[in-house]
């Protein structure tokens, strides 16, 4: 993408990067201002003929076809070459060349070059490319490859061109064509709205928000995202026709450039990644320390140069721990796997852990926080807020239904309403039902429905004889009905609307059931009520009604709902409802969780402040107590000037405050607040954010299930989509997609994803230590000339082998201590392999290693005759085919062969060894801080590994065979426990470091040795 | 700790006997002078000097006089055992007299080219120690036969073994170990090539025959055997 445009011309990738700055800034719409004359003036179109057909055609040459450039998607064998020589596999690859590199030389100076190098190099490359595979079959599984901008382009458009309406195809728009949509259609580009009819759009692709707003051709708003009279490409028209000139198209479009912002975005490398890189340099120097300083050394004993440089590679080669890709990746994909069942299914390996190392999460509010469903949360009547229960699983308090005032109110709401269930849905629960209808009306069918039992045979009883639908002129919404009450001739006059309007009507309320006449106080309260509630950032809805006097309006009155006949003033005040957009149940509980682990939660929403501000409180963004600026000043009466900031935790940030801000005023709000809420967002914005809080070093997670929201799921360095709701582009976009919408399934990857930090280091650290006995035989080897203590292929088995399945098994380790109590970890300071990692595998736990294999080692030469003091310097003889008479410390002779065997017995059981004291090691890396006897043994597939290790090592031992096959033979069973006492050492050692660790923290035990 | 358990597992060993020995079954095979492929010229001394010399300190520590200072002389035919009295070592251990001029004409005695010079070559054929084996039972002594390989097998001509029939005399087993049997003189086989084809080169084998020795394994050359390839040239 950009990088390989870049690496081709430097030119290119400064166009790039200004490209995508501009994509960054706000839509540069202007059209939205002018008058239709001018806009049309300014695409040579027509308001009713349209373009001419020359003329279109002239611009679609011009402008390219009307769709998006598909995200330019790599090819499968990248991403495989990817796998293949990405992050670890790189010093694995380095490892299998010096070998072949070193065969190579001793092919060429040898005459019967040992295949040590070469086996060694071979299976270097085998291990490296079945791990590959073995990632990317795992990523491809989990991440499919959808071109999901292009689908959402309309397949048909009605366009009117030279005065005839004509159905073309969506690609063949072009700017300044005529463009009919109705209801159901999809917007075929970016339209300048010339006439409507009731049309209404759901742009919640766009911006997240799933309430329709209304298109008509004036302009509202400066901000063409808010202006009435655009609509946007790819959003849909819900209901009503309109007519617009279109604008933009292609990737112009509003929606075209949040796609090629989005597919244009680099997401940096995932902590995990940097990790492995800093680990790799760490074993990188280590080995090339080694390897140079034995050169030295060998040099120095009079080596030829070129045996110097075979030991060089040998050491530098025995230093990879061949395993730990193998591990690592096998790792990752069970915690993925375990987070798959946990409704988080992770696209990409690396993300697994990168929840973990999150500092700070920015959260979409509606779908994601939220339940984005409309329903009621109180009602006021009888002079009294009720709290209405807006819990997913009705769970939460009810209010007192008895009151007659209570019965009024649920009639007019029913009555007064067009929403409807959508039929077949019986079986479901009421709030799941899907609604045909305007989302405040569906909450108020589903608030009575849940109280008061169907809706349908309430509107039933009492017929509808006339109605007038809510038009923003009026901002009110009546129906006449007929009475319940045969008897009772009079008919029904219910409204609903914006409470001011609906006061302004009334002159009586009821209180208790009775009609009491409306006074100033009674206006007051309602005022007070009305602030309340609007205050909590939910829509407010007066109801009122009446009953008509039967003298005026006698049974078969007709009701003219054009030119009104019948009163709507005198009215009776009921009640008011209002409603929000609920938090989702587990939200808060989540947010407690997120906070107490030291991650900020931060709110981004395209919503308006209030309400933002609202659901914040109401899920623990902005927590209890803390205050923003205004509230501050409020509180204290005084203008918002004179607060100092510093004093305010929280703070609520609107978009267009936003635009104007610095990028040091900027970095100033993040680090300074604590509860951030974002309102009135765009796209380009929350991108901005995202950037802002990674240029302060957070690891960022963002959630979000819009188009909106895609470039910063793209920019996080872990992107969250949601699984239910969420658009496909955004579920693209991200790295992890939550299977079940529900924010807490977040808590569910940072535990996870710290947990497998924490357990990763475990099996580092146990890979790790094993690399100490393997080494130092051959450094003895060179150095004081002794037989080698272990071959290559007992040390391929060790690695490949035993070692493999327990250091597996600490994948599956429960944690320390509750790591969902603890901040983040530093990526600067806590890494993944540190220092003190190394210096306890390599320096502590490995030397005592080494020290039970050589032990071994030695009693199995002393038992066959080759006392540890004739076994220096011994080894030019031992290894001379033609001498086959080499006497013992007994005086016997032996052949060639023979003390092979004894050699290859001698690998065996420094092999075995490892294995018994890499026991003790997996009991000890178990943990990091506590005593295993604290952390018990409850880890059942280490039980198993540490069966199938030892089970391994007696198969490879005793089978007949591998004397020929593996050059590993039978061992008696007494060389079993030479290792032992080396084990309990160990397992003694480790314990006491961390009751050390415990007793004193923050002491030099724990300075020099806690990893 | 090492030094420790270092210290123990030494504690732990025999001075006299290493703990295991089921690697030492077949005792391996060796021919002085050592190497597998021999090239002489008849016409050339300085072809088979080196050879000569080596024999030569060789066969020194089995010189009469050496032998008789040092060592006994035993029963033939029977193997020379001295127990230990229970907790109580036998030690030092006596060894049998093996004298140079048991080899006779490979003695390099009355000929200092060991046949080299004449183009019938002696080669001297020796078995590895082990402590406490006693080869060959019933009182049949192990012996040494040495042929050609397949393709060489009518040009390898006569061959003649010292001493008589090749045998390793029983008296000299079994071996007590360097430290109890400090002057142990290694029985020794030498086999003269009485008319070999010449200028050719001529693979053979030599193996140990007795009734308790197992055929050693395929892998290992040198296990009850010793092959090497002669080649003797009469051209100038």
């Amino acid at each position: 993408m950009g990088d390989k445009d870049g690496k081709s011309s430097p030119s290119k990738k400064n166009k790039k990067g200004k490209d995508m700055d501009e994509l960054k800034k706000e839509v540069p719409i202007t059209e939205h201002k002018m008058s239709i004359e001018e806009c049309c003036r300014k695409f040579n179109t027509d308001i009713v003929q349209g373009l001419t057909n020359a003329k279109a055609a002239e611009f679609l040459i011009r402008d390219g076809p009307n769709c998006l450039t598909p995200p330019p998607t790599t090819p499968e064998w990248i991403k495989f070459c990817r796998q293949l020589f990405g992050g670890f596999s790189i010093l694995l690859w380095t490892g299998a060349i010096l070998c072949f590199l070193a065969y190579a030389i001793q092919a060429a100076t040898e005459d019967e070059p040992a295949g040590d190098n070469l086996y060694l190099g071979i299976v270097l490359s085998v291990v490296v490319v079945v791990t590959g595979c073995f990632s990317y079959f795992q990523e491809a599984k989990s991440s499919k490859i959808m071109e999901s901008f292009k689908n959402m382009v309309p397949q048909q458009a009605l366009v009117i061109r030279e005065g005839e309406k004509m159905t073309i195809n969506a690609e063949e728009v072009v700017a300044g064509d005529l463009v009919e949509v109705k209801g159901g259609d999809r917007i075929p580009a970016d339209l300048r709205v010339v006439s409507a009819h009731g049309c209404k759009v759901d742009n919640s692709s766009l911006t997240g928000e799933s309430e329709p707003q209304s298109r008509s051709p004036d302009c509202t708003h400066d901000n063409p995202l808010e202006t009435r009279n655009v609509a946007f490409f790819s959003t849909n028209c819900v209901e009503g026709t309109a007519r617009g000139i279109v604008v933009c198209t292609g990737d112009r479009t509003v929606m075209g450039r949040i796609a090629t912002l989005t597919s244009g975005l680099e997401s940096g490398k995932t902590p995990i990644a940097k990790e492995i890189e800093h680990f790799i340099h760490l074993i990188t120097g280590v080995a090339v320390f080694l390897g140079i300083t034995f050169f030295i050394l060998a040099v120095c004993l009079g080596y030829t140069w070129l045996e110097a440089v075979i030991f060089l590679i040998g050491i530098i080669v025995a230093n990879v721990p061949e395993g730990l890709l193998a591990t690592v990746t096998v790792c990752l994909t069970l915690t993925a796997k375990r987070m798959a069942k946990k409704n988080c299914l992770v696209k990409n390996l690396e993300a697994v852990e990168t929840l973990g190392s999150t500092s700070t999460i920015c959260s979409d509010k509606t779908g994601t926080l939220t339940q984005n469903r409309m329903t009621v949360a109180h009602m006021w009547f009888d002079n009294q807020i009720h709290e209405a229960d807006t819990t997913e699983d009705q769970s939460g308090a009810s209010f007192d239904k008895t009151s007659a005032s209570w019965a009024a109110l649920a009639r007019v709401a029913a009555l007064c309403n067009r929403a409807v269930f959508k039929a077949g849905q019986d079986q479901l629960p009421i709030l799941k039902r899907d609604t045909a209808g305007d989302a405040s009306e569906s909450a108020l069918l589903k608030c009575i429905e849940l109280s008061c039992g169907s809706v349908k045979q309430i509107r039933e009883k009492n017929k509808k004889v006339a109605e007038i639908p809510f038009n923003s002129t009026n901002k009110y919404q009546l129906s006449v009905h007929e009475t319940e009450d045969p008897n009772d001739n009079r008919y029904l006059l219910v409204m609903k609307g914006a409470p001011e309007r609906i006061l302004d009507r009334c002159t009586t309320i009821i209180i208790q059931g009775k009609e009491q006449p409306m006074d100033e106080e009674m206006k007051e309260s309602f005022q007070n009520a009305y602030m309340e509630l609007g205050g909590l950032g939910e829509r407010v809805l007066g109801f009122c009604h009446l009953l008509m006097p039967e003298d005026q309006y006698p049974k078969g009155f007709a009701f003219d709902c054009d030119d009104v006949n019948f009163t709507t003033e005198g009215l009776c005040f009921v009640g008011l409802m209002s409603m929000i957009d609920p938090p989702r149940a587990a939200v808060p509980d989540a947010v407690g969780k997120c906070r107490s682990a030291g991650i900020k939660v931060i709110m981004v929403t395209g919503d308006h402040p209030i309400t933002a501000k609202a659901i914040a409180k109401g899920v623990g963004i902005i927590s209890e107590g803390n205050e923003t600026v205004e509230d501050i000043a409020s509180r204290l009466n005084i203008p918002v000037s004179q607060v100092n900031p510093r004093d305010a935790k929280a703070c609520v940030i609107h978009g267009t405050d936003l635009k104007e801000l610095s990028q040091d005023q900027m970095d100033d709000i993040l680090r300074n607040h604590t509860e951030i809420v974002f309102a009135r967002t765009s796209p380009q914005q929350k991108l901005i954010i995202v950037e802002g809080c990674q240029r302060l070093g957070a690891i960022v997670a963002v959630t979000g299930d819009g188009v909106n929201d895609s470039p910063a799921l793209k920019k996080a360095d872990i992107g969250v989509a949601m699984g239910i709701s969420g658009s496909d582009v955004s579920k693209q976009a991200a790295d992890m997609i939550l299977l079940d919408d529900n924010f807490a399934s977040i808590v569910t990857g940072v535990e996870e994803g710290r947990l497998i930090f924490d357990n990763l280091k475990k099996s580092i650290a146990y890979t790790l230590t094993s690399n100490i006995p393997e080494i130092t035989p051959f450094l003895l080897f060179i150095i004081v000339n002794i037989p080698l203590p272990l071959g290559t292929i007992t040390i391929l088995c060790i690695d490949l082998g035993t070692d493999m399945v327990p250091a597996i098994s600490l994948a599956y380790e429960a944690a320390e201590s509750d790591i969902m109590k603890r901040q983040p970890r530093n990526p600067t300071r806590d890494k993944l392999v540190n220092e003190r990692l190394i210096s306890i595998a390599y320096g502590q736990i490995g030397m005592i290693q080494a020290l039970g294999g050589f032990f071994s080692y030695f009693v199995i030469l002393a038992e066959n005759g080759f006392l540890p003091s004739i076994l220096v310097g011994i080894r030019l003889n031992w290894d001379d085919r033609a001498c086959n008479d080499l006497e013992d410390s007994y005086g016997q002779q032996w052949t060639y062969e023979q003390r092979k065997i004894v050699e290859f017995t001698c690998h065996t059981a420094f092999f075995v060894s490892i294995v018994v004291v890499q026991w003790a090691d997996v009991i000890v890396c178990k943990t990091r801080r506590n005593s295993v006897f604290q952390q018990g043994m409850k880890n059942k597939i280490l039980i198993f590994g540490l069966f199938e290790e030892t089970a391994l090592a007696a198969f490879l031992s005793y089978t007949p065979g591998m004397d020929v096959a593996l050059r590993m033979f039978p061992l008696k069973p007494s060389w079993w426990f030479c290792a032992v006492p080396y084990s309990v050492l160990i397992f003694v050692y480790d314990e006491i470091r961390k009751l050390l660790i415990r007793r004193n923290p923050g002491g030099w035990v724990e300075r020099e040795t806690y990893y | 700790m090492f030094c420790l358990t270092m210290y123990v597992m030494l504690q732990t060993l025999d001075d006299h006997k290493p703990t295991w020995q089921d690697r030492l079954g077949t005792p391996g095979m060796m021919i002085r002078p050592r190497g597998d492929t021999m090239e002489i010229n008849t016409h050339n001394t300085e072809s088979w000097d080196m050879y000569t010399k080596t024999l030569d300190n060789f066969l020194s520590p089995y010189n009469n006089s050496l032998q008789a200072e040092k060592n006994d002389e035993c029963t033939p035919d029977q193997y020379f055992i001295q127990a230990d009295s229970g907790d109580v070592k036998n030690n030092p251990k006596h060894s049998c007299q093996f004298n140079r001029t048991l080899l006779q004409e490979c003695s390099g005695l009355d000929d200092h080219t060991y046949g080299y010079q004449a183009g019938k070559p002696c080669i001297i054929i020796k078995l590895n120690r082990v402590i406490g084996m006693l080869p060959g039972k019933d009182g049949q002594a192990p012996f040494v036969t040495c042929g050609a390989k397949k393709e060489d097998s009518d040009k390898i001509g006569e061959v003649a073994y010292y001493p008589e029939n090749g045998i390793f005399n029983l008296m000299y087993y079994p071996y007590y170990g360097k430290k109890a049997q400090v002057n142990y003189s290694q029985p020794l086989v030498a086999i003269k090539f009485l008319n070999i084809t010449l200028n050719e080169d001529i693979n053979i084998e030599c193996r140990i025959i007795s009734n308790n020795i197992p055929p050693g394994s395929e892998r290992d050359k040198f296990a009850g055997k010793v092959s090497f390839k002669l080649r003797i040239n009469t051209k100038q």
